[in-house]
């Protein structure tokens, strides 16, 4: 039985008055891998970051209508605990410079203010590397600083990072557009064993990508959910012709 | 990348199956015409509906493939040869389906001097061994087993290419059995076409191992 | 293109680049000639009897710098506690917010400060704190001393380090902030567990930058902590300071307090040469690679 775990009705987000995400409606079932993708400035990026609430950050930046987590309204939520149940991974891997690896990964309970006992840490750490197939990599140089990785390795971390949180949803805008094609396939191959345990909605411009990795994927085009179909019937027989367009590459 | 893998592996296993559900409806076919028996014939005519499910399938899951994982190389030669192979057992079912219905339809078992003198046995026998070449061919990935099935189509060349006269010989020599030597004629002409579609089927299978087109040129490129 | 005219390109390309490395060297000059005098004048002046006692009256013999050295470091450690918070969270308010209203005159206020004559700004703490006032039933004493004249090289640092903190946080990439924020992390724990202990090693070489800076300065003290010929470690009373010493002993007629200023000027030298050294070495060992 799937439930929704996010659901958008009647969504708008705009940059003062420039209305770049228009009239959403898209429910997101639970332990399912979502795409996003469609050309840029289509508002894909803005819709997921409306979901954890970072698209308020930017001054001028508003939204309306109704997003809810487990149907509970995110606008009506503290910011601060929705980014604790939604996390969310960016395009550039930005590990904490100053911080070890070890850190790094408990970084959002160090950093904030929260108490564990070593074992406890130890444990999160442990278990949070493990997940994104990192531990064996670099556990007997933990102490080290974050940005000695590799690009790919990097980005795990901060995979790791957020896993490390707990949310039930992890966001993820563009993830493998800064890495080389073997790290892009490792994390990939990541968000399978991701599935398992949490929900995840990957914002993408590669469709490629989409189409290998995805259960369903959304398409976005010029601020409007165009299509939100399985990803197996979105690529052989796509319903609007806008989608259609899009993926044969009749335009960008 | 892990899911391509699995994808490829279990089209791979469709395939199989497909190939021993084919070629068991053409052995049957053939004990129902050995031993005269309608019961078996009908049985293969029945289970012609799962050959023609199969190819389906087959085409369908290509066809996600294909739009899913864009893939190169080797892995787009097996697609493609997959999708062909897939079409040449289904005739090749057909073929089967054809056999059997003519044995509901015959009213008496063929004569043994008919039998002996157009060879259709050993060629029936010898269609059947290149189908079985070929699904071990493919599941091995053994080209030269590939190979040597082009040899063996010479035999049933050479069977058809006889049959001809060796029928219009037997007519005059027992015109009663006019309509049974008709019937040999068209299933000689059917195992041909078995023989072919074979054929076919190991150029795929040479073609998807070694990227080399066989077909249209000399048997031994 | 024949050869007789590429030779003159040719020429006129050495002749610039000989300029410039003249023009160059012509910038090393003044620094190698005030150290040569300098240290030629004072090195051989400089013991510890210097260092301890407090100059003697006219025509005795002896004395030093005691209380001109103690003063110094007395009045720039108060003024630097007065600037630092100030200056570091100001910087981080117009690092954060680039459009608001008290941004644009705060970044207005900051940079006119830093063009205001240092003498000005003496005046300015003599009338605050130097002058006696009346404020209802609050009356302030008034008079000379060192937290008056802190409090003017205190004005003095604080473009400099408000400045230097705002370019350094600038400097550090939104994805830093955003990756905080994304875990759940409250505004005021972002800037100060995440933001500024990456941007730390620019943040400080600013402060030490404010502190070379006001090291020399005479003007502001002249009329806020003007001087003390004993030693003294009071800051509501007036305080001595090395800049003070040298300007008295340089223009005075005995030769005595001539030494005296020698000296003084080396030690105030090696004293912002130091401090310039150290921010380097930190600036570099501390530098988050981001």
């Amino acid at each position: 039985m799937e439930s929704t775990i996010i659901k958008s009705r009647n969504f708008n987000a705009s940059f003062g008055t420039n209305h770049v995400v228009k009239n959403v409606n898209i429910d997101i079932p639970r332990n399912h891998i979502i795409a996003v993708m469609g050309p840029s400035g289509c508002g894909k990026t803005t819709y997921l970051r409306c979901i954890n609430r970072m698209h308020e950050l930017i001054p001028g930046a508003t939204s309306n209508g109704e997003m809810k987590l487990n149907d509970e309204d995110v606008y009506q939520m503290h910011p601060i605990f929705v980014r604790l149940k939604i996390g969310m991974v960016f395009q550039r891997p930005n590990p904490f410079p100053n911080l070890s690896i070890y850190d790094n990964v408990i970084a959002g309970y160090k950093l904030n203010g929260v108490k564990l006992p070593k074992a406890e840490r130890d444990e999160i750490v442990e278990r949070s590397l493990t997940k994104v197939a990192l531990w064996k990599e670099v556990k007997d140089s933990l102490n080290k600083k974050g940005s000695f990785l590799s690009g790919g390795q990097q980005q795990r971390l901060c995979i790791a990072r957020t896993v490390a949180m707990e949310p039930e949803v992890i966001l993820f805008d563009e993830p493998t557009s800064a890495l080389d094609p073997i790290s892009t396939s490792t994390v990939e191959e990541l968000f399978h064993e991701l599935k398992a345990n949490y929900t995840l909605i990957i914002v993408t411009h590669n469709m490629q990508q989409a189409a290998r990795v995805s259960d369903k994927t959304a398409f976005f085009f010029l601020g409007e959910l165009v299509e939100y179909d399985e990803t197996k019937t979105m690529f052989t027989n796509p319903k609007d012709q806008r989608t259609q367009n899009y993926i044969t590459g009749r335009f960008s | 990348m892990a899911q391509l893998e699995t994808e490829l592996q279990s089209l791979k296993t469709e395939a199989v199956n497909m190939w021993s559900l084919v070629n068991s409806q053409l052995n049957k076919a053939r004990q129902a015409f050995i031993t005269f028996d309608k019961d078996l014939a009908r049985e293969v005519v029945l289970k012609e509906k799962r050959v023609n499910g199969s190819e389906l399938k087959i085409d369908r899951d290509c066809e996600n493939i294909f739009a899913l994982f864009c893939p190169v190389a080797i892995d787009l030669r097996f697609l493609l040869a997959v999708l062909k192979i897939n079409s040449n057992l289904e005739r090749i079912g057909d073929i089967a389906e054809g056999i059997a219905k003519y044995i509901i339809d015959a009213e008496s078992p063929f004569s043994e001097d008919l039998l002996k003198v157009t060879r259709i046995l050993p060629m029936y026998e010898e269609s059947v061994n290149m189908l079985s070449d070929t699904q071990d061919a493919f599941e091995k990935e053994d080209t030269i087993l590939a190979r040597s099935v082009f040899k063996k189509d010479d035999f049933l060349d050479n069977v058809n290419r006889s049959s001809h006269k060796v029928l219009e010989e037997y007519i005059q020599k027992h015109p009663e059995e006019t309509a049974q030597a008709l019937w040999i004629l068209s299933t000689i002409r059917k195992l041909e076409r078995v023989g072919d579609q074979a054929k076919n089927i190991a150029e795929e299978i040479i073609f998807y191992l070694e990227a080399k087109v066989l077909k249209h040129k000399g048997k031994f490129a | 293109m024949d050869g007789k005219n590429i030779k003159f390109r040719l020429g006129k390309s050495y002749g610039f680049q000989g300029l410039v490395y003249v023009l160059a060297f012509a910038c090393v000059i003044p620094l190698l000639a005030i150290l040569y005098f300098i240290i030629k004048a004072g090195v051989t002046k400089i013991n510890w009897h210097l260092l301890v006692n407090i100059p003697k009256p006219v025509n005795e013999v002896g004395g030093g710098i005691a209380n001109a050295l103690v003063g110094s470091i007395i009045i720039i450690l108060v003024a630097s506690v007065i600037a630092i918070p100030i200056g570091i969270m100001a910087g981080i308010y117009l690092s954060e917010n680039r459009k608001s209203r008290l941004a644009y005159w705060c970044r207005l206020s900051t940079d006119i400060l830093q063009g205001v004559p240092s003498i000005v700004v003496g005046i300015v703490a003599y009338f605050w704190l130097v002058r006696p006032w009346d404020l209802g039933p609050i009356h302030h004493k008034g008079g000379f001393s060192a937290l008056s004249g802190s409090v003017a090289l205190a004005i003095m640092m604080l473009p400099i380090i408000v400045r230097s903190t705002e370019e350094t946080l600038k400097l550090l990439p939104d994805s830093l902030k955003e990756a905080a924020l994304a875990l759940g992390m409250p505004f005021h724990r972002v800037i100060f567990k995440v933001i500024v202990p990456v941007g730390i090693s620019g943040i400080l070489s600013g402060v030490m930058l404010s502190v070379a800076r006001i090291t020399g300065e005479t003007a502001p003290l002249l009329f806020t902590a003007f001087g003390n010929p004993y030693l003294s470690v009071n800051i509501g009373k007036p305080m001595h300071s090395l800049p003070l010493l040298i300007f008295n002993y340089a223009t005075s007629p005995y030769n005595d307090w001539h030494d005296l200023a020698w000296s003084a000027s080396l030690i105030l030298l090696i004293w912002v040469l130091f401090l310039n050294i150290f921010t380097k070495v930190i600036t570099r060992k501390w530098k988050v690679q981001l």
